[in-house]
């Protein structure tokens, strides 16, 4: 494969956290849809090494949709392979050649997806963004020419770009949106846009909504609004995503290391609960500050079946699943507050707080 | 990779080597009791210094792999769990039923030494 040939990195190179940004999501998306750990150590290199082969040639804005639509694909073609070959998949791996016949099959697929997403534009904004992103012009060019002013134009082509995005995920999925709320709350998701995303209750439809929730994942898997994170759950990977974050944030506003885990481990818990009974969902995690203290925030919202009798789901040892019965009784514990909200056929919310002793950082 | 299985002896070593999330954690699961079967080994200790959690998923999924090597003739030893997973585990009133814990590797094997000892000579 010419991704395996040392190459040295084109100035559009990814800078090391994006590439990491990059390669923990893809991990993710093959994660969730391959078990064997080998092969998911296989087919992220190969997305990798795709995305970089393909990396002067892709906006960076669209960086990660790409990267998600190639794991998919490399997935798929893995999937469609193995099929014929073998039921034992984890066993067969190994004898996978190196230079597979489908992959020009799913550069065409890439270059058709983009060209169909293109057509969806209005022509006015396939001409800036042609003549920005394709031939290399400058903004303040374009806008004397268009006798308007580079700032419009800028704002113009973030919105296209955005637009872009949504269209090249739908054109990938080959399946139509169910809903006609479905392409709006995309586009306001893509483009990163507050107030149109409240307008529309994008959080709302996106709990409700499976095809949103799924495509909708590569574009804000992680968004970051200053205040809070949130990140969309779909799948056993994003259980891990959520917990990490969880960590990660802990840390950052000085919980000590054992709290982190503490932090973590109810965060993996009650994302758990929202795979396994509802689907899909979403956890969010932000940081309390008061006057005396400093804490932390977590919120796990779905739209699922809801819990009939909250008191029983939080006694000890009652459990629907295969668990030690421990879940959410013992977030409880593990958290200063915590508090379930569901009803049956609404969907669940769960709160949870945990505030950082004080003794400075790092104390317990 | 994600975790590795290598055979030292009558004994697999395991390693967990990064955060598993449910599906790949039972998917280690399967793969190291097929494995028991495969090398007719008599123990197995599994490291789960590089677990970021030990929630009930993954506490179960030890537990019941635990079962399951026993009813194939391994005793199982978890070795490397950290103080701050310690911690949590007790906080939540966790164990691992059926499972028999060590510092690390080195105590691990004396434990398995212990628990395996060896067979009697077959009569003539
Ligand atoms: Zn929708």
């Amino acid at each position: 494969m010419s991704a395996a040939r040392p190459v040295a990195p084109p100035a559009g190179a990814p800078a090391p956290a994006e590439l990491l940004e990059i390669r923990t999501i893809v991990r993710r998306v093959i994660a969730s849809r391959v078990r064997d750990s080998h092969m998911v150590d296989d087919l992220v290199q190969e997305t990798l090494a795709k995305v970089l082969t393909a990396w002067g040639r892709i906006d960076p804005d669209t960086a990660i949709p790409y990267a998600i639509a190639t794991a998919r694909n490399v997935v798929a073609s893995t999937w469609r392979h193995l099929d014929t070959t073998e039921r034992n998949l984890h066993r067969v791996v190994d004898l996978l050649p190196a230079d597979r016949p489908e992959d020009a099959v799913l550069d065409r697929e890439e270059g058709d997806a983009v060209a169909t997403a293109l057509t969806h534009l209005p022509d006015r904004d396939r001409a800036l963004l042609v003549a920005h992103d394709v031939e290399g012009r400058e903004l303040a060019e374009l806008a004397r020419e268009s006798s308007t002013s580079p700032g419009a134009l800028a704002a113009q082509l973030k919105r296209t770009r955005a637009r872009l995005r949504v269209e090249y995920l739908l054109a990938m999925d080959h399946r139509e949106p169910p809903t006609p709320q479905c392409r709006p709350v995309l586009l306001a998701l893509s483009g990163g846009d507050r107030r149109r995303q409240r307008e529309l209750d994008v959080s709302g439809h996106l709990l409700a909504c499976p095809y949103c929730a799924d495509l909708g994942r590569p574009l804000s898997q992680r968004a970051s609004d200053g205040t809070s994170t949130r990140i969309a759950v779909g799948a056993d990977a994003d259980v891990v995503l959520a917990r990490q974050t969880g960590r990660d944030v802990a840390i950052s506003l000085g919980f000590s290391a054992t709290d982190g885990t503490v932090i973590a481990t109810a965060i993996s818990e009650v994302t758990r609960n929202i795979v396994k009974f509802a689907g899909t969902g979403e956890v969010r995690i932000g940081r309390l500050q008061e006057p005396a203290r400093c804490g932390l925030l977590v919120v796990a919202r779905d739209a699922g079946p809801g819990i009939s009798d909250v008191d029983l789901a939080l006694r000890d040892g009652h459990s629907t699943y295969g668990g030690l019965g421990l879940g959410l009784p013992g977030c409880r514990r593990l958290m200063d507050e915590f508090v379930v909200e569901s009803e049956s056929g609404r969907g669940t919310t769960v709160t949870m707080r945990k505030w950082r002793s004080t003794g400075g950082p790092g104390g317990r | 990779m994600l975790v590795s299985i290598l055979r030292q002896g009558d004994y697999l070593l395991a390693s967990i080597n990064a955060a598993l999330d449910d599906s790949e954690m039972r998917r280690f699961q399967e793969a190291l009791v097929e494995r028991i079967g495969d090398e007719r080994c008599r123990g197995v200790i599994i490291d789960v210094a590089a677990l970021d959690v030990l929630d009930s998923y993954a506490a179960a999924t030890l537990g019941s792999l635990a079962d399951m090597a026993r009813l194939r003739g391994a005793e199982t030893v978890v070795v490397g769990v950290s103080p701050e997973i310690a911690f949590t585990m007790v906080q939540l009133g966790m164990s691992i039923p059926h499972v028999h814990t060590a510092l690390d590797l080195e105590q691990g094997l004396q434990v398995l030494g212990r628990l395996t000892s060896p067979l009697p000579p077959p009569r003539p």
